[in-house]
């Protein structure tokens, strides 16, 4: 580790960047939709798909802040999670007891993970032996789900009524503001959860100097394993809202294009911040359709490879993300 | 003197089985073996600039497709030599990799691993749009290669990029991957320019992955952008970490592993084919949790050298904290 | 004995075994390989795990049909082996497991292999060592356009230029005051489609009014259907893969849009439909094309009864309802056809001549669609039937019509 001590840079001088590029980006959006129905329609769809990224991005989140591990299996274990739900919904469980049973299957199941597979590799090993164990849960999760529940598609029903509601042109469906929301609300309840609890507080300590947080009493193992276990309830809620979505089928694949963004909304956002997760995950969603709706030379393959050179452009500016603390390595 | 002689012995011993053990297998088999040595070009190149300079990347599979394309574009559209085609890969690849390195300068942990995976996933979509070049998802097909001529220029090429890596980690610049990789404060106050050394490494280590993705096209006789997905950089990842980074050790147990075991568990018909994955990622896991450090440790203390000790400054993987 | 004699002894005691295993290795290559008194080995590589592994229940059903072939005495007393790989839909696993069925396994023949690259990577290595590479399942067109090139290889299903070229007759006839937006993958899958929709168009193409593409990596197409309905079309020709398919239904009920709908086959198995159907999708109308037998809307016939039954015996997880599981089943009868007409003892040349000489009806396909084959036009089969979507089934219409090359 670097032997220098941060110096975060006054505020006077980079602080105005982020909220001033966000508001830009909001005025924008808003402009553009009040001008061109087509306009507003494309950033609907967009931030619908956003929510979805934002919602597991907070879950990836939620895992480094606590450990500094990008946890690749995220996606797989979403997923794990959503078939376990259309599990108990076959087998007759109304949908809300069945979601609210899955997640606390999911919250065990974190727990397990991180009991069975994550902490024999940490204890001897370091934070890149990790990551690999976490692409070794990723290959065996999403190989479990395929084994156990075969890979034909199946219908996974949606938290929310199907009913459209036609503004100006514009169709929002229930599904697509219920998914922001849900994200939003996820980031919200995160934040009361780590700032007004006792647990929330015990948590944070543990991940900004365990050693510290150890002398003072607090078991910080357990709250690892409580970490990767809220993480993967957390993911369990962003694989149900994803397979409810018409452009996301309940397959064992499902999650692995939304990993790739969520990773890039949390890296986007400063990785340790789950509000940057969702205003990252949002934007990627909103930036993807319209980039691919208005910019002709932007063909549908250069769409993916765009995106990430806009986001590396946005990293440049400000290498640790948008909402990320700003550290200075004195060389 | 001991250590120094039984490593020598050791590391002529396995030179002697990878150069006698295509007379005892089948065609099939050696091309097996091909890609093997196609794996181990990938992980030298991946453990230079991860386990030797401390700088992360996911995106290994997307320098293996420039020299891939390079390969099978020169050879299919216009009629080169398949081993010509091998320097100019190399070549390719360092440019790539100084032109991603450069942007790299700036991140750290998991925000460069962002940006290499990032890397990873565009040069496939890059090659499918440029189509009239690439093929697009048809892809290019060569001609097929016997068992032998591919081997014997997959484990050419990989012992003399061993060879290679071996010589440039002796001399100053190694020295200067591993001060940059252990402490950066330290390495520019004895002068070592950070930059320099950091986007000379991703150079060296894409040129090495470039050359690995000329032969891997040359064994499977096609390309498409299918061949080089996001799971080939994950593949690469993990064999370079069971091999152990920061060590020249383990590769070829690192090489063997991942193309070896998913491989045979596919084809052996031990398990179904939907239990393979299952069984698989298993087995990643019990080997990071048995030797997390990767198999280099445990060769190295096989052989009697002594085992590292565990400071921070030595095989230091990369961390993956922001600060 | 020295240990010098004794040594020589050994050596050449081991090289006698050297060439009596060699002998023997060779002994059993001189013959078709894959084929023995009572069994026949075939394989083929598919997508099992992975992005594609919708496909994986193709060759399930298809060796469910082998299965009960054997269990009724089998091709001319021969048990059939299947051996099936999973190449996760990328060549360079395709290869290798390729070679492994013809250098390890020694199989007859490469069958039912799925998707265009995997086939077009391993279609040189094939056709150099003479291995059948037959009923391939894709509908590009090179299988049976290239056979001078490439004679050990033959397809099965319909082209996609074939197909969508009659959906471009329809509009052209039937839909005068159309105005045509077309989705398509941004690859030769469906710029295979677009292609044949133009021909069969012929004047009426300038009523295309939007073409929208996209990538076979983007699951979510609602931002290309949103620009469909804002240029005005009224006709939409959905050339997709079933996941972007199914978004694209549901969109553009979303969005309020219900254009005439062309749908291609690949991705109009009723099981899609259905799941289209429960996101929400308004799919009533809806125009596609088959030339399979139509089991559900004929639930009871015999050959209904019979295909459920060997799906329910044979590969039980499978449903029966799914159109690729049938494909499975019209495929495998196919390669047992063959496989009965490639000699008393079957070679790998009488089977290509088998399979280039067809002329026979395949109870699993549509009543009327023949399996033609000469030994110059190799596309098995050329015929399908226009469906329409009504309540929660494909119901088909019209008349038989040819794809004509």
């Amino acid at each position: 580790m670097v032997a220098v001590r941060p110096i975060h840079r006054p505020a006077s001088v980079t602080g105005w960047i982020v909220p001033a590029l966000l508001a830009a980006c909001v005025i924008f959006l808003v402009v553009g939709s009040l001008e061109s129905s087509l306009f507003a329609q494309q950033t609907v769809s967009g931030l619908a798909n956003g929510g979805i990224y934002a919602s597991l991005g907070v879950a990836l989140v939620l895992i480094y802040r606590a450990t500094q591990v990008i946890n690749f299996s995220q996606g797989a274990l979403a997923t794990f999670s959503t078939y376990i739900a259309w599990q108990l919904i076959s087998w007759g469980l109304g949908y809300w007891p069945a979601f609210l049973l899955t997640l606390v299957i999911a919250f065990v199941g974190g727990i397990l993970v991180e009991l069975v597979a994550i902490r024999p590799v940490e204890r001897r090993g370091n934070v890149l032996s990790v990551v690999i164990a976490s692409i070794g849960v990723l290959i065996l999760v999403e190989g479990a789900v395929g084994w156990i529940w075969g890979n034909e598609v199946k219908f996974m029903p949606s938290a929310f009524p199907a009913r459209e509601y036609h503004v100006g042109g514009v169709a929002f469906s229930m599904q697509d503001l219920g998914t922001i929301g849900v994200s939003i609300a996820a980031v919200v309840v995160l934040w009361a959860f780590f700032r007004f609890t006792k647990l929330g507080l015990a948590m944070r300590a543990a991940a900004l100097r365990p050693e510290a947080a150890r002398l003072a009493g607090i078991r910080v193992s357990w709250l690892l394993s409580l970490g990767w276990g809220l993480a993967a309830a957390l993911g369990a809620v962003s694989g149900m809202l994803a397979a409810a979505s018409p452009s996301v089928l309940l397959q064992p694949s499902m999650m692995d294009g939304i990993l790739i963004y969520a990773f890039a909304a949390a890296v986007l956002g400063g990785l340790e911040s789950p509000a940057g997760a969702v205003v990252g995950g949002l934007a990627i969603g909103a930036l993807l359709n319209l980039m691919g709706s208005y910019v002709s030379w932007v063909t549908p393959q250069l769409l993916l490879p765009a995106a990430f050179v806009l986001m590396l452009i946005v990293l440049l500016v400000k290498p640790s993300g948008l909402f990320g603390r700003t550290r200075v390595r004195r060389v | 003197m001991r250590t120094r002689a039984s490593q020598l012995c050791v590391v002529g011993v396995a030179a002697a089985i990878v150069a006698l053990l295509p007379f005892g297998l089948s065609d099939y088999h050696r091309s097996t073996g091909a890609d093997v040595a196609v794996f181990v070009m990938a992980i030298l190149g991946l453990n230079i600039v991860t386990g030797y300079t401390g700088q992360i990347s996911i995106g290994h599979g997307a320098f293996m497709a420039i020299g891939g394309y390079t390969t099978a574009i020169l050879t299919h559209s216009h009629g080169w030599n398949d081993i010509a085609t091998l320097p100019v890969a190399l070549a390719i690849g360092f440019c790539a990799g100084v032109i991603v390195g450069v942007p790299a300068l700036r991140f750290h942990g998991a925000y460069l691993a962002l940006v290499t995976f990032a890397v990873a996933l565009a040069v496939p979509q890059l090659a499918e749009n440029y189509s009239h070049f690439t093929g697009g998802t048809e892809g290019l097909a060569l001609p097929t290669q016997s068992g032998w001529w591919l081997y014997g220029v997959a484990w050419a090429c990989a012992a003399v990029l061993y060879a290679t890596t071996w010589v440039i980690l002796r001399g100053r610049t190694g020295r200067a991957f591993r001060a940059v990789r252990d402490s950066e404060v330290a390495a520019v106050s004895s002068g070592v320019s950070l930059a320099v050394h950091k986007t000379l490494a991703f150079g060296v280590s894409a040129a090495f992955a470039a050359v690995a993705g000329s032969v891997y096209v040359l064994i499977n006789n096609f390309v498409n952008p299918a061949v080089f997905g996001l799971q080939l950089s994950l593949y690469i990842l993990i064999g370079a970490v069971v091999a152990g980074l920061g060590s020249l050790w383990g590769i070829v147990v690192g090489a063997a592993f991942v193309q070896l075991l998913p491989l045979g568990l596919s084809s052996g018909s031990i398990v179904s084919a939907e239990a393979v994955p299952v069984v698989f990622g298993a087995v990643v896991i019990a080997v990071m949790a048995l030797i997390p450090r990767g198999s280099a440790e445990v060769l190295r203390a096989a052989v009697g050298l002594p085992v590292r000790a565990r400071s921070s400054h030595t095989s230091t993987p990369p961390s993956l904290e922001v600060r | 004995m020295t240990s010098r004699t004794r040594f020589s002894l050994v050596i050449a005691a081991l090289a006698a075994v050297s060439v009596a295993v060699s002998a023997a290795m060779a002994a059993t290559t001189a013959s078709a390989p894959g084929v023995t008194a009572n069994s026949i080995t075939i394989g083929g590589t598919f997508p099992l795990t992975g992005a594609a592994a919708l496909y994986g229940v193709i060759p399930k059903a298809e060796n469910a049909y082998f299965q009960y072939v054997n269990a009724h005495g089998g091709v001319n007393g021969r048990k059939i082996i299947f051996k099936y790989y999973d190449d996760q839909y990328n060549p360079a696993m395709t290869v290798p497991l390729t070679h492994k069925l013809v250098e390890q396994d020694h199989v007859f023949a490469d069958y039912g292999s799925l998707g265009t690259a995997p086939n077009l990577a391993i279609r040189g290595y094939l056709n150099k060592a003479g291995v059948p590479q037959v009923l391939v399942a894709t509908g590009d067109s090179y299988w049976g356009a290239q056979y001078k090139a490439y004679p050990w290889t033959i397809g099965f299903q319909p082209d996609y230029p074939g197909e969508s070229r009659v959906y471009g007759q329809f509009i052209r006839n039937k839909v005068p005051q159309a105005k045509i937006g077309v989705l398509m993958q941004d690859d030769s899958y469906g710029q295979n489609y677009y292609d044949g929709l133009i021909q069969g168009l012929g004047s009426a193409k300038s009523k295309i009014v939007d073409v929208e593409k996209y990538d076979a990596t983007a699951t979510d197409v609602s931002q290309q259907v949103v620009k469909l309905k804002a240029a005005g079309a009224n006709v939409f020709a959905l050339f997709a893969l079933p996941t972007q398919t199914i978004d694209a239904l549901v969109v553009a009920t979303k969005i309020g849009w219900k254009p005439v709908t062309f749908i291609n086959n690949v991705s109009a198995s009723p099981l899609f439909m259905g799941l289209a159907q429960q996101s929400g999708a308004n799919v009533q109308n809806d125009i596609s094309a088959t030339y399979l037998y139509d089991v559900w809307n004929n639930p009871s016939t015999s050959t209904a009864k019979s295909y459920k039954s060997i799906i329910s015996q044979y590969d039980a997880g499978a449903n029966p309802l799914d159109a690729n599981v049938l494909y499975g089943v019209a495929s495998a009868w196919t390669m047992v056809q063959a496989l009965k007409n490639a000699g008393s003892t079957p070679t790998r040349a009488g089977l290509m001549n088998a399979l280039t000489n067809l002329n026979t009806t395949n109870p699993f396909l549509y009543p009327g669609v023949k399996l033609k084959t000469t030994p110059t036009d190799r596309f098995p089969i050329t015929q399908q039937i226009l469906e329409q979507y009504k309540g929660t089934a494909w119901k088909p219409f019209g008349h038989i019509f040819a794809n004509a090359k």
